[in-house]
């Protein structure tokens, strides 16, 4: 019992003493003279870019075995101890300070603590973040992912993740966290004291830390936290730098603004914004090209990575510049557009709904921060001007996911500025902190925001210490959970499983996965929707035709655009001559602009199938076959369906004498009566596509008619509990 | 891969051969330890899992869909068990269709019983979820906590 209660706790202290010592060993060798407050969050946080890296070259390798935990982290904290520590200065204590925001910050440490302690619950922790470390950590290292597009994201922090996982699971992932978020309050503070501000900077780092949704998010196995800290390390950095002027610390601010985008693609723009400091601050080509390179190290290797899997260096976006069959682009901009708007009718009720209700954004950042605007009064401090203009640029990239943990990354400079406008008061410091941390305390905030805002909701202490069994209370917690382990029983290693409904999969060592996170997903919901929805079905048949073409290659092109979502969809396409169909043949070469890798989908004589430009249909997109040799063709036959029918226009086009050349545009419309099963072909179809399960969750639309004709489908429920059911898909 | 480059190309792949499609199956028996079995029910069967067999109250009742319009019988296992026969002797039971008394059957003996009777066609409704149902005229109240059972229930349901 003790010792399952304490495997967490010990595999984070030791990750966290990994970043830490690999940091020391850092600080080191910039040279930089750092206080013995910075110290501590300056090495933790640059330690974390160097070990990210260590383990990353482990995944690589496939060597991510427990004892290579033990030799690289071990080695590393070794290594730190055994190498004197740079003397640090220390300077006299502020009791007074401490005192106050001792008092205030120590409830919420302990909260937090007891909070990341506990079992993990989070929705994104528990599913996707820890769910991918999982599958990495069972392969021994990296591997293709192609039905999650989050394993294509940078992956900074949750390699962290990885040792602390394999040793100490899920709430280990957790408090490594947690320990980023006492790392981003530390740097907040030693940045207000190197600035000769430690009450401002007391001030903020304590309006942070209560922040709710930093407090969520920090004590989960979510990384945004994570991304803060890093963030403000390379900001930090350049401003040791301004006062120092020494390369190597240079490069430490470059190393950071690289593991900046290592940990969330979103926070790209700390590099840019690094290399505008240092120009403004000295115009010469050289500390541009340090921060550069510096940051390249850290970045270099997730975009090698997404380029080797999935062939698109930042996957899951820019598919229409690296067309990947792992992806699909209308997926991806549907999904982005989601995250761009989430449920917000009106962007001017976003400050509102940020600090104050968080119902739709899913958390609050506290009340303190309807202030952040007075920053602005502090503007004739330089240190104000550039605390700013960091803030202005990482809230930029807030408006490509509305969520209110992407502010985070935001929240330390907003809060300096502000406090800094209020430097010369200590009262007033003291109150703003005071109501940002009575406002944001787990049992006042449901007074006023949204009742399900993302936030803390409890003082687990029981489950932190194992006294409630981890089974009961995630059971309680995870909707799904137990389902997820009987699951295990009703399946084996190696099993694929489809879900209509998103679940902790880091619960399960079964692969499962959900419908919209990949191209092959995709396809494999599509299969089943045309089987049990009626317009998705082949109901339409174009009929070509056109003057007889002697011809070795054919296109059928779009010619004209849809709007958005609008696709082009093709179940079957048929060539004729005179009246009969030209026998498919193996010496045939399909092809298609775009989405080329699904085009078999259009010839495969199945009417659970079509290709689908997965695009916006626009002038261009075509379908080409060369049929190996001259062959005469006078008409071609298109069954697609009703679910996307602007009003389309084609051009035939035969290749002749070295060009592509029109044949024909014109064509006839005919309904296909009636409207065959297809349930038992749609099962059968993905069954041979390797996935031999699927979860229907009681919410689907067709969770009845699946449970009233599971045998006309061809399954067998097996598992059903949660409002789920498992069905094993029968061969036919 | 960039977009500027040729596009790949494949071979026609195999062709899938049209599967026959089921019959609609006329009805349905459901086991007691089916997954998701308690989604039939209507009420009186105790809910929480067992093993192959579940606790009927005074009027268990399930819900069937019906699709085709053959000819179904009314299907039931079910037991008496010794230790309710001791205190209230012979039950009989009524078994039903969409609120139609199929039959009555007096049971003067514990243990194990089966029930099949034709149904007549015009009490079922094609396309709609038909009640298969039992009434027990006597329940047996358990002596430690006084709550009331009627019988135990192994398989129920409409079927050819």
């Amino acid at each position: 019992m003790i010792s399952a209660a304490l495997m967490p706790v010990f595999a984070a202290a030791f990750v966290a003493s990994g970043c830490y010592a690999t940091g020391t060993l850092a600080l080191r060798w910039t040279r930089a003279k750092v206080d013995s407050i910075e110290r501590i969050p300056l090495a933790f946080l640059l330690g974390a870019a160097f070990l990210h890296l260590a383990i990353f070259a482990l995944m690589s390798a496939h060597l991510t075995f427990r004892a290579a935990w033990w030799i690289l982290i071990g080695g590393l904290i070794i290594a730190a101890i055994r190498q004197r520590a740079p003397r640090s200065e220390r300077r006299a204590a502020d009791w007074t300070l401490r005192i106050v925001f001792g008092a205030i910050t120590i409830p919420f440490t302990i909260l937090y603590f007891v909070n990341a302690w506990a079992p993990e619950t989070s929705p994104d922790g528990a599913s996707y973040h820890l769910a991918i470390v999982a599958r990495y950590l069972r392969e021994h290292g990296f591997v293709r992912i192609t039905t999650s597009m989050y394993a294509d994201l940078s992956q900074g922090v949750e390699l962290l993740y990885a040792p602390a996982f394999a040793i100490g699971r899920h709430s280990a992932a957790a408090l490594v966290h947690f320990a980023f978020l006492l790392a981003l309050a530390l740097a907040i503070y030693a940045y207000g004291k190197r600035i000769g501000e430690p009450w401002a900077g007391a001030a903020a780092a304590a309006i942070v830390y209560a922040s709710p949704v930093a407090a969520r998010d920090g004590t989960t196995a979510y990384i945004d936290v994570a991304g803060a800290a890093i963030a403000f390390a390379s900001f930090y950095w350049l401003e040791i730098w301004d006062t120092q002027r020494e390369a190597r610390i240079l490069a430490a601010a470059g190393f950071m603004a690289g593991y900046a985008f290592a940990a969330k693609y979103t926070l790209f723009v700390v590099v840019p914004v690094a290399l505008i400091y240092v120009f403004r601050r000295e115009r010469r080509f050289r500390p541009l090209l340090i921060v550069s390179s510096a940051a390249a190290v850290m970045i270099a290797p997730w975009l090698i990575k997404n380029w080797i899997f999935v062939r698109d260096p930042i996957a899951p976006f820019a598919t229409t510049i690296f067309p990947t069959p792992y992806l699909h682009t209308l997926t991806v901009q549907e999904w982005a557009a989601w995250l761009r708007r989430y449920d917000v009718k009106n962007f001017w009720t976003l400050p509102r709904e940020v600090t104050l209700i968080g119902g739709l954004t899913q958390g609050t950042i506290g009340p303190i921060f309807l202030l952040a605007p007075l920053g602005v009064l502090a503007l004739r401090n330089r240190h104000t001007r550039w605390l700013l203009a960091m803030g202005a640029a990482l809230l930029a990239t807030y408006f490509g996911n509305l969520g209110t943990r992407f502010l985070l990354p935001c929240l330390p400079f907003f809060a300096l500025a502000l406090c800094l406008a209020f430097a010369r008061s200590r009262i007033m410091l003291t109150a703003l902190v005071l109501a940002q941390a009575v406002g944001s305390w787990y049992s006042v905030l449901p007074l006023y925001a949204n009742q399900y805002t993302w936030r803390i909701y409890e003082f687990p202490y029981k489950a932190a210490l194992r006294l409630t069994p981890s089974e009961q209370y995630l059971g309680e917690r995870i909707g799904e959970y137990n389902f997820l382990r009987s699951m295990e029983a009703q399946t084996k290693p190696g099993d694929r499983i489809l879900a209509f409904a998103g679940v902790a999969a880091s619960y399960t060592s079964r692969e499962i996965f959900g419908s919209y996170e990949g191209a092959e997903n995709n396809t494999l919901t599509d299969i089943f929707d045309i089987a049990r929805y009626d317009p998705a079905r082949p109901s339409r048949l174009l009929t070509f035709h056109f003057p007889e073409q002697q011809t070795r290659r054919i296109r059928l092109m779009l010619a004209n655009r849809a709007t958005a979502p609008q696709q082009w969809n093709v179940h079957e396409l048929r060539f004729y001559s005179r009246g009969s169909e030209i026998e498919r043949s193996r010496d045939w070469r399909l092809t298609s602009r775009p989405n080329p890798w699904e085009i078999q989908m259009a010839f495969d004589n199945s009417p659970v199938t079509r290709w689908r430009s997965y695009q916006t249909g626009e002038p261009g997109m075509y379908i080409q076959v060369d049929f190996g040799k001259s062959q005469l063709v006078d008409e071609i036959r298109m069954w697609t369906s009703h679910d996307f029918e602007w009003p389309m226009r084609f051009e035939v086009q035969s290749f002749e004498a070295g060009a592509w050349r029109k044949a024909g545009d014109s064509f006839e419309e005919t309904e296909i009566p009636g409207h065959p099963f297809l349930g038992r072909a749609a099962t059968a179809e993905i069954l041979a596509r390797g996935v031999g399960y699927i979860v229907v969750p009681n919410s689907d639309p067709s969770a009845e008619d699946l449970a009233d004709g599971y045998e006309t489908w061809g399954l067998k429920p097996v598992l059903h509990q949660d409002g789920l059911t498992l069905y094993k898909i029968l061969p036919p | 891969m960039c977009a500027c480059e040729k596009q790949p190309e494949f071979p026609v792949p195999e062709q899938r051969v049209p599967i026959e499609i089921p019959k609609a199956l006329s009805g349905r028996i459901l086991n007691m330890d089916d997954p998701g079995v308690e989604r039939y029910f209507v009420g009186d069967i105790l809910t929480e899992p067992s093993s192959s067999w579940r606790w009927a109250f005074r009027h268990p009742a399930v819900k069937i869909r019906i699709r085709t319009d053959r000819p179904l019988k009314y299907i039931v296992d079910l037991a008496v068990p010794e230790i309710t026969f001791r205190d209230t002797g012979p039950v009989t039971i009524s078994f039903l269709v969409n609120n139609h008394v199929l039959d009555r059957v007096r049971y003067t003996t514990p243990g194990e019983h089966h029930f099949e009777k034709a149904i007549p066609p015009d009490w079922i409704v094609v396309g709609a979820e038909n009640v298969a149902g039992a009434v027990i005229d006597k329940l047996w109240t358990a002596p430690g906590d006084g709550n009331q059972f009627g019988f135990i229930l192994s398989r129920i349901g409409l079927a050819e």
